[in-house]
């Protein structure tokens, strides 16, 4: 058990962990709450795979950026729901628990079976140096025109969105 | 240092999509929908970063960002479109759609 072991096992406990909790909550507030944790443990497992670009990047997208879209489209479209138990009105309705939690373990377990039908003693490259230079050199040479044409698709996601989302009436 | 092994990090993923997929279908309110399949892009987005350490030239660590990117169009795209449905039918409940004409 060395310490990059058992902070491995913690990041993978606190990701896979507050995704099952996603998974059993009915309250969508806290399903974003836990999305936030599971998120949180990715940028902890990028760190772990040598791609400290990738975390902060993760972070700074997913946190800052797609959780806060998440909880804008939750309080849009709240409803004045059946269940008033006085403490909120965000309870979600669900199909039925077990096909959903079979279908799901069928996929856990295929995947766990193909991946162990593989031998994947690869060789690491383990440069612990941080990926910042390399990832910008990279994106200005050798993938200029895939950056240029991500940049141009977000532009055009971006006025596509708030297109589709402006009121016409 | 010793390296994590990357079997670990596939295993990691796994329990991610599986996750993702699950809350996909068993949710009914189309963000939560959305969430799960965020959850499914991500644990994707891991396997490549894994991938990535054995790479000198970190390919995956470049798709992976593209990727990122993409999620992010994908969720700005799909929550407005709910926000549209959510005007026409007053809710957002997948499988309770009816038409009013």
């Amino acid at each position: 058990m060395t310490p990059i072991l058992l902070s491995f096992l913690a990041l993978v406990i606190l990701t896979c962990g507050s995704g099952l909790a996603m998974l059993f909550t009915r309250n969508i507030l806290h399903a974003a709450l836990a999305m936030f944790m599971c998120m949180l443990g990715l940028a902890g497992l990028y760190v772990i795979a040598y791609a400290d670009v990738m975390a902060v990047s993760h972070l700074m997208i997913y946190v800052g950026g797609v959780l806060i879209l998440i909880l804008f489209g939750i309080m849009l479209t709240t409803q004045q729901s059946r269940e008033t138990n006085g403490k909120n009105h965000l309870w979600v309705e669900q199909r039925s628990f077990i096909w959903s939690a079979a279908v799901g373990l069928s996929i856990f377990i295929a995947l766990i079976y193909v991946f162990s039908g593989m031998d994947w003693q690869l060789h690491v490259v383990g440069n612990d140096q941080s990926k910042l230079r390399d990832v910008g050199v990279a994106l200005l040479t050798k993938y200029a025109f895939p950056f240029e044409l991500v940049g141009v698709y977000l532009l055009i996601a971006l006025v596509g969105a708030t297109y589709i989302a402006k009121r016409n009436d | 240092m010793t390296e994590i092994p990357v079997i670990y990090f596939l295993w990691a993923s796994a329990a991610l999509f599986a996750t993702g997929f699950t809350i996909m279908v068993l949710k009914r309110n189309a963000i939560f929908i959305l969430m799960g399949i965020e959850l499914m892009l991500n644990a994707a987005n891991l396997n490549l970063i894994a991938f990535s350490r054995q790479d000198d030239a970190q390919q995956g660590l470049m798709m992976g960002i593209f990727v990122l990117v993409v999620g992010v169009c994908e969720m700005a795209i799909a929550l407005s479109i709910i926000i549209q449905v959510y005007r026409q039918f007053q809710h957002i409940e997948v499988g309770k759609f009816e038409s009013h004409n």
